[in-house]
């Protein structure tokens, strides 16, 4: 027989949708301040308080989030080149500036923010051949393509870089089977994937996708026992329920996965004790794979949750309060 | 954030691991609030890279920390004589590899080791090549050492073939290697950038391998066979695909002028030209639907009385001058429609040509992969990669096989089998249309073919009667108003709910969808838009049912008389 890298979901694991435990969690998180994970993971705080408020926002909670507090704090991580950082004191990138944009773009309150400095921020990270560094630093990975663009997209300043050059370098970093990594002859990766196809939509340029070839690529991410995984040979990962499902939305061919499958094994990664996701059934839960679940059911049509956008990983309603309607293949 | 197992723990454990975290919360910020005051008052010291170091030892995705050290070790490199700032630079290697042997998936670690490699006044790219050779030996997935190793061998000019021998090195001693061949799929073009037939990642190593182990699962083997059927067939072909105007039609009854391309264009950046009896025309190109900025199929209006005369002969020609390429069509006397379509690109509408050799290379593969389905039938990966050798090498006459094929693989993978249905739909359609003669272009069936989807309806631009009937189809997509001739629509016995595509169709006389889902009376508001419409048969559909739906529909539809429900 074949051995398949996979999970194995035990018949006791939850098979119903725990919205009020997951606002319960997600609500509660991060008020002890004195959590060891939390401080650990304060440098990427900007994005943990995204996933969090997104998350709620899609459960019809974001009401239960401190807006000014979280405003008062992004401000305070503005640094003078534009910039944004992940908290106070850290540097800033590409990142957590998409990050903080997709949270004043919830509370449609951008203009806390000095705008005009951060696209020139956004602006000076483009390199020569197109690509995006992430920031002063230089690391290139198309990831930092995407958040370039879904910065402006929300900024309405798409014009402040050179979008020819920045889809010749991502289209560059296209493989054999239909997929896209890091950089050039980066190998193929669900999370870059979603990148470079929220780039291309954002782009205008989803016609230069093989969307026959990576949407078979993306369909294979399902595991027998209903989860995706990143790549071949990988374990399944809630996550993914985002990256390829979202990437699948993009290029039209959502329906090429088991969406039954897909669901059951999403609600199986649920914690009916503490509330909230983990990556995969009995594991430890955290906000980022909290969001990733709830956004995938959302794609799968869970009636419960608020459409959420494909591209942007926002509920759609706020994109529709930008008047934002980013291409997708049908 | 990852792989973290919950595990269930008596009370006192419990307090005895907030305790020991309390503990280690507390050094920990200690450290870093010391290291935040220090960068504030601008110290860039060794003080600093020790307390960076203790942190960063245990959490290396601290990004800011990796930023604090360049600026100190720039600092120091500015103070120091070169032979210390290269010592200065090897013991951050030193570093950097404990860091790594932590954890080696950390963004943070691996660019600021490409950051050092690149500082050092005496770089040793075959350590750093070493390193590779040993990460990659403990896991030849860690896409972070793939790429590292790719800037490695960049900056020091390691030769392909070398890189070539240490993907046939881990592929033959590894069953997770799609990250090799991932890597030979870069390297092959490089070899052989001439050569007309791209090679595919597997063609070099089916010569210099050893044969698969009794271990080897034939799973693995087929899957090997599959990414080498798709890599040699499908990308390829295309990059290759000749790019022109594929058919030009005129109508002198709407004065319009319908052009194809061989691949979407956005026709207000393409320099697109119309040119009538030597004049240069100025028209307004639009896309066959609000929703394509870029579409194959362009449509333009020409000015009033230019054509409409059936008395006058015209011609024709468009240029697409990014491309330096242009189509010619005349319309002659006494003819009411005109229209040009170069034949010979049938062939190679939907596949490369094939060389002779590597007809046989593909050959040859098919038959190991047809052996090895009579030992395994319900090998999905076999089946797939038949299906595409097929294609590949005959298509239509491999039709029949590639029908059964694909019933199987639906039963064999059945979460994929929407993806099977529709991939059986494409090579049907694609098979209907190699069929088509070249006098009959204008009718075209393809009732009864399971198609589960619509596609390659640029090549349908001139087609006057359509058949698709008995299938199950959810709609006619937006793609589906390229159809620009259509008379006639049959589309009877399908599961249509959606009728986006039918929009804007100058000659549309005819529809037929008894036995669909069209349900709301606003799924068929589109049809409005098509100005010869008289004969719409809805029988058989949910929206029929609605109260007073006859009079809706004759509101709605004012100059359709002949209307069925």
């Amino acid at each position: 027989g074949t051995q398949v890298k996979d999970v194995v979901i035990k018949s006791d694991a939850p098979s119903a949708l725990l919205l009020d435990k997951h606002a319960d969690y997600i609500a509660a998180y991060g008020s002890k301040k004195d959590d060891y994970e939390y401080t650990l993971s304060e440098y990427l705080r900007m994005s943990g308080i995204y996933w969090g408020l997104t998350v709620m926002d899609l459960m019809g909670q974001l009401t239960r989030m401190n807006q000014q507090e979280i405003s008062d704090f992004i401000k305070s991580c503005q640094h003078d080149c534009g910039g944004i950082s992940a908290s106070i004191g850290h540097d800033p990138h590409v990142l957590y500036t998409l990050s903080a944009v997709q949270i004043l773009s919830l509370y449609d309150n951008v203009n806390v923010l000095d705008v005009d400095k951060m696209v020139e921020y956004v602006r000076g990270l483009q390199q020569e051949d197109g690509s995006f560094a992430g920031d002063k630093w230089g690391e290139i990975d198309t990831r930092f393509s995407f958040c370039a663009v879904a910065t402006l997209a929300l900024l309405g300043r798409l014009d402040a870089i050179n979008m020819d050059k920045a889809v010749e370098f991502v289209l560059s970093c296209m493989n054999f089977d239909g997929g896209f990594g890091c950089r050039p002859g980066s190998e193929s990766h669900a999370g870059q994937i979603y990148c470079c196809t929220g780039f291309l939509s954002i782009a205008g340029q989803l016609h230069q996708v093989n969307a026959d070839l990576l949407g078979w690529w993306l369909c294979e991410r399902q595991l027998p026992s209903g989860g995706l995984n990143g790549r071949p040979e990988k374990l399944p990962d809630v996550c993914y329920s985002w990256w390829v499902l979202a990437s699948l939305k993009i290029i039209g061919r959502i329906h090429w996965i088991d969406k039954s499958k897909l669901r059951s094994f999403i609600l199986a990664c649920q914690d009916e004790e503490t509330g909230g996701f983990a990556d995969r059934p009995g594991d430890m839960v955290d906000p980022f794979h909290t969001l990733f679940g709830v956004a995938g059911l959302s794609l799968l049509g869970e009636g419960q949750i608020k459409d959420v956008n494909p591209v942007l990983c926002m509920p759609e309603d706020v994109l529709e309060r930008l008047g934002l309607h980013p291409d997708l293949l049908s | 954030m990852h792989g973290r197992v919950k595990l269930k723990s008596t009370a006192q454990q419990e307090e005895e691991k907030r305790k020991e975290r309390e503990k280690k919360l507390k050094i920990y910020v200690a450290g870093r609030d010391a290291i935040f005051t220090k960068r504030l008052e601008g110290v860039l010291d060794d003080e600093a890279l020790q307390l960076t170091q203790q942190l960063l030892s245990s959490n290396p995705d601290f990004a800011t920390l990796w930023n604090y050290r360049r600026e100190i070790l720039l600092h120091l490199e500015t103070v120091r004589e070169e032979d210390d700032v290269q010592k200065m630079y090897e013991a951050e290697l030193l570093f950097l590899e404990s860091c790594l042997k932590v954890n080696p998936k950390s963004y943070g670690s691996w660019h600021h080791r490409g950051w050092v490699s690149a500082r050092l006044p005496r770089p040793d790219w075959a350590r750093e090549l070493g390193l590779c050779d040993r990460c990659l030996s403990l896991d030849d997935r860690n896409f972070h050492c793939w790429d590292y190793r790719r800037m490695v061998v960049k900056m020091s000019g390691v030769p392909v073939d070398q890189e070539l021998q240490f993907t046939d090195r881990l592929i033959g001693s590894n069953f997770s290697n799609y990250s090799s061949w991932h890597y030979r799929s870069t390297l092959l073009p490089l070899l052989h950038p001439e050569s007309p037939d791209p090679p595919s990642p597997c063609h070099q190593h089916s010569h210099s391998s050893p044969p698969p182990s009794p271990q080897t699962h034939s799973h693995r083997v087929c899957e090997e066979q599959l990414l080498k059927a798709v890599s040699s067939v499908s990308l390829p072909f295309s990059a290759e695909r000749e790019e022109m105007i594929s058919c030009v039609f005129v109508s002198r009854e709407e004065e319009r002028v319908a052009v194809a391309f061989s691949r979407p264009v956005n026709a207000s950046s393409s320099g697109l030209m119309l040119v009538l009896d030597g004049q240069p025309q100025r028209v307004e190109w639009r896309s066959v639907h609000p929703h394509f900025r870029h579409s194959p199929v362009w449509i333009c209006a020409l000015p009033p009385g230019t054509i409409s005369d059936i008395i006058n002969e015209h011609n024709l020609t468009v240029h697409w001058t990014e491309k330096h390429t242009h189509r010619d069509c005349a319309l002659y006397t006494g003819r009411s429609e005109s229209w040009c379509r170069d034949s010979a690109t049938d062939q190679e509408l939907f596949r490369s040509e094939l060389s002779v050799e590597k007809t046989s290379v593909l050959q040859s593969e098919l038959q190991s992969c047809n052996q090895l389905l009579e030992l395994e039938p319900q090998n999905k990966w076999c089946l797939l990669t038949i299906v595409l050798l097929m294609r590949a090498l005959d298509p239509l006459g491999y039709e029949r096989e590639t029908l059964s094929h694909f019933q199987t693989l639906k039963e064999v993978d059945s979460m994929r089998s929407a993806y099977y249905g529709d991939l059986c739909s494409k090579f049907m359609i694609e098979n209907t249309i190699l069929k088509m003669e070249y006098a009959e272009v204008r009718v075209f069936s393809l009732s009864d073919k399971n198609l589960t989807m619509l596609c390659h309806l640029d090549q349908l631009l001139l087609v006057t009667h359509i058949n698709l009937s008995c299938n199950q189809l959810l709609r006619l997509p937006p793609q589906f108003a390229m159809l620009q001739c259509l008379e006639v629509l049959e589309a009877d016995d399908n599961a249509i709910e959606n009728l986006d595509g039918l929009y804007y169709l100058p000659k549309l006389q005819e529809v037929s969808l008894k036995n669909n889902q069209i349900s709301k009376l606003s799924d068929l508001q589109l049809l409005t838009s098509c100005p010869k419409l008289t004969c719409l048969d809805l029988r058989g559909n949910p929206v029929t049912q609605i109260a007073n739906i006859q009079s809706e529909l004759t509101e709605l539809l004012p100059s359709v008389t002949d209307l069925l429900i």
